[in-house]
This record gives C-alpha cells, structure tokens and sequence, in this order.
C-alpha cells in the first residue's frame, strides 16, 4: 500500500522500506540529521497510513464509554485525548487520539495503520449500542509538522498562529487550496508542533508548501528514534495485547473511576495487587545498541527485557524501553546483554531528553 | 556512488587495499548509504586469525545490525580504535579515515579472487535492479 504522498518520497530519493504493508520512507537524508532537524528546527513526516475512524450517531457516546479507558462525556468540543481500546485481561489491542469534533455527536479517533482493519472489526463486534462507525483512513492523509519552528512555518502556509491552540486541542480550518482540514496540536517526537489531518487528494499540495518554508521531510526512522527519546511507546513494541496500561506506566489515560468500560475489571484487580513489572528507561552506560528483545539481568538473575532500544541522536548513547521485574526500581543499576556482551545500563525514568511538546 | 578504482572489493561490500603483504579493510560507500547512520562499530582483538568470510567487525546502524567480513585468510593485525568515539567517520569517510581493520595476508592468491572497481560496479548495479 502507499499514501497519498509516495510520489513525493520518490521525488525526494527517500529510502523506501515495507512498514507492515505500506512503503514508507525510512529516511530521506539520514535518520540522525532528521531527527535533529526536528528537534532544533522543524521536520515534517507523512503519518497517512494512520487510521482514522469517525464515530458518530445519537449512540455514539455510550459505545466510546464502553470501548474506550477515557471519560468521553466529559470532552469538551475540540479537545484531543490519547487513551486505549483494552480487552477483558486489560491488555492493549491500541493505543489512540481520540477527537471530539462535536460533543455527543461525533468523535474521531486516529489509531495506528497496522491495527486499523483489526480495530474496526473489533469495534464492529463491540457495537451493540448501533453508533455509526465510518472508516475514512483511505480519503484521509495526515501530515506531522514538528519542532520549535512549526509555528513560523504554519503562519506562512495557512495564516494560523499555532500559539492560540492549547496542547491536546485542535481546530478545523476552511482553506481554498487545501480543502477543510484539522489542526491538531500533538505529536509523536515531543518536539511541539502540529499533526495535520487533511483530504488525501490535497496532501502533495501541503505536503510541498510546507517543505518550501523550510520544513525536512523526516522518515520512520526519526520518527521511531525521536518517540524512543521521549519515552513514549510504539504499540506492537512496548505495548500489546499482552500488556496493560498500568505494566506501560500510562495509567494516566485510564479512568478507573468510569464505572464500566471493557479491560477496567482485570486493571482494578491489578492496581490494587499490584503490578509484578514496568515498562522503565533504560540508559547505557558502556557503548553498544540496545535492541528489541535483549535480556536485561541483575548478577545472575534476569530482570527484564527491552522493547524497544537505539542510540539517542541528541544523547549519543544507547537508550531503550524494557519491562523490569518490580524488584527493580528507578536508580538501579542492570545489565543488558547485547550479543553476549553484558552492558551496563542505569534504570531511569524516561523522556530521555527534555521535550518542548507541552510548552 | 564512489568506487576507487585502486581498491579489491567482495560481494559483501567490504573493500580492501594490499601493501607490503596487508590488506587494509573497509566498507564501501555503497554499503554506508545502505546502513544508514552508523552508530556503532566493533572489531575482534589484535592477534585473531581469522578465515576468508569470518566476521571482523561488527557495524550497526539506529536501524540495522551489519556484519564485516574479511576478503581473505590472514591475522589481524590492527584495529581502527578512533571509529569506537566516532562510528560516523564511516558515513563521511569509508574509504580513507574509517578504515577498519589491516589484516595480514596468509594467501596472496585469494587477492586476485576479488573484484576489481570495474566489475564490483557492475555487480552492484546489478543488485540494485
């Protein structure tokens, strides 16, 4: 599968890579010099493989209570809030955005590409409330603007001053070359900045106004190094249907107070015994790359394993996600063997590096 | 793409450059760009004799873990220490300052085996198709 905006990768000599289906750029440039560009200066990413599916219908609320581990009555219009759709053990069939375009009557929510034919079903299965769920992945492309100059660069191509917009809100913006499109102020590098939900028919359009105003076209690599640094995890790698909200430490998009949604029995159980490990940083203290699935150990007892690992750009040193036994708290020290060879690594607690994303 | 043309080369995109009976081990610019920031680079100890196609050196990329392997039989004889602080030298200079290990020749004739820029160009436009 391609987006909307393959032509544009091509044209740009991107390294194209196979991303669960979809040809994605891996970089254009280098994954180093993208990354950095977005954290000094600004970097754009086509993140149109993501999903977005619209839900709507006077049942609408009732359903997304139920599905969703966020208090969705309460969003006011505009508001953005990241949660999950959990199973019954509590664990994590996805992570989500999820946008209240009109409060009781319609919500969207932005869920990653590889779970999006999955989600739908699952939420076709769930919906017993009759909302009316409505996949637009494919006429929708979203474009991810990011870093201290987005601002600037959102000025000069559509006239908007992102400063007026809170963090987790969005707005929707009538545009003669673009069509309507939504502006939402989040993000995956903690960088700041703006993702861009549009028609896919004007993405090349944006897509190239943005980069004649200065914006580097940034690959999954950066993208994947940039979200790494902030600590913040790739569902597929950190997170799973065999892991929970609480294991992640993202209990704060859990509202255990809802009275009732699916998933909310098992992490009840599970926050009152206890979680028996957490996701945690960790930060390498020899050289070496830590990778997905290295053991870490603590002497001779294993503690843990990464899930997600790299060299941090901005650092310069290896850093990685693991789950550690609860035996191991923040301070500690373990090693993470990496080809055999024990390394030593500090457990801390992530971002790695200081974020510009809620200023 | 550059491909000195003085340089031996293999089909796993190492080059080599022989003097006085030492072969001087590098990759290619080729396999640079194909790996991508390199982060990472480490080698076997001084004194390890190794055989043709044995791992010298391990390379890794934010994306990729490479293996380097040696063109020919020999011991080796030295290792580039300066590429453990900067592994990007790779990226900016494959062929001349991150060279990465100098192996000593056990069979001269093994040499002669290896590509010439000419057809290692050809083979790699090859495997580009």
């Amino acid at each position: 599968m391609r987006t909307p905006l393959y032509h544009e990768h091509e044209k740009l000599n991107a390294k194209i890579v196979d991303f669960h289906g979809w040809e994605m750029p891996v970089w254009y440039t280098g994954i180093r010099e993208e990354h950095l560009a977005t954290r000094n200066s600004a970097g754009i990413f086509d993140a149109s493989h993501m999903g977005e599916i619209w839900v709507s219908g006077k049942e609408c609320v009732p359903f997304l209570e139920r599905v969703l581990t966020r208090n969705i009555a309460a969003m006011p219009k505009h508001r953005v809030l990241y949660g999950f759709f959990l199973n019954e053990r509590g664990g994590i069939i996805d992570d989500l955005t999820i946008y209240c375009v009109e409060p009781g009557e319609r919500y969207m929510l932005c869920v990653n590409a590889s779970n999006t034919p999955r989600d739908l079903d699952w939420m076709n299965v769930q919906n017993r409330e009759g909302a009316v769920i409505e996949d637009r992945s494919p006429e929708t492309s979203l474009i991810a603007l990011q870093g201290p100059d987005a601002g600037g660069i959102m000025k000069a191509v559509l006239g908007l001053d992102l400063d007026t917009l809170k963090s987790f809100t969005f707005t929707i913006l009538a545009t003669r070359d673009y069509g309507d499109i939504m502006i939402s102020k989040t993000g995956y590098t903690g960088a700041g900045g703006t993702e861009i939900f549009l028609p896919a028919a004007k993405a090349s359009g944006l897509w190239s106004s943005l980069v004649e105003q200065g914006a580097a076209p940034c690959g999954l690599g950066a993208r994947d190094t940039l979200r790494l640094e902030m600590g913040y995890p790739l569902h597929g790698n950190d997170i799973d249907e065999t892991t929970t909200p609480l294991e992640a430490g993202l209990s704060f998009a859990v509202n255990l107070e809802k009275p009732s949604f699916i998933g909310r029995e098992a992490l009840k159980e599970q926050s009152s015994s206890g979680v028996s490990r957490r996701l945690r940083g960790l930060v390498l203290r020899d050289r070496g790359v830590p990778r997905q699935g290295c053991i870490c150990v603590k002497g001779s007892e294993q503690v843990g394993v990464v899930t997600s690992g790299s060299v941090s750009p901005v650092l310069g040193t290896g850093i990685a996600l693991a789950y550690l036994d609860k035996s191991v708290g923040e301070k500690d020290e373990v090693e993470v063997i990496v080809r055999e060879k024990h390394l030593r690594a500090s457990v801390t607690r992530p971002p790695f590096v200081r974020g510009t994303a809620h200023t | 793409m550059e491909i000195p043309k003085e340089l031996y080369y293999t089909q796993d995109h190492e080059w080599g450059s022989v003097e006085d009976g030492m072969m001087r081990v590098g990759i290619t610019d080729y396999a640079q760009h194909e790996l991508g920031d390199i982060v990472f680079v480490e080698f076997p100890e001084v004194g390890t004799v190794i055989a043709k196609g044995d791992p010298i050196g391990t390379v890794e990329s934010v994306k990729a873990v490479s293996e380097v392997y040696a063109p020919v039989d020999g011991e080796i004889v030295e290792i580039n220490e300066a590429l453990a602080d900067t592994p990007e030298l790779v990226n900016q200079d494959c062929y001349g300052s991150a060279w990465m290990v100098v192996l000593k020749i056990s069979d001269p004739s093994q040499v002669d085996a290896l590509m010439d820029a000419q057809a290692y160009r050809a083979y790699v436009e090859a495997e580009a198709k």
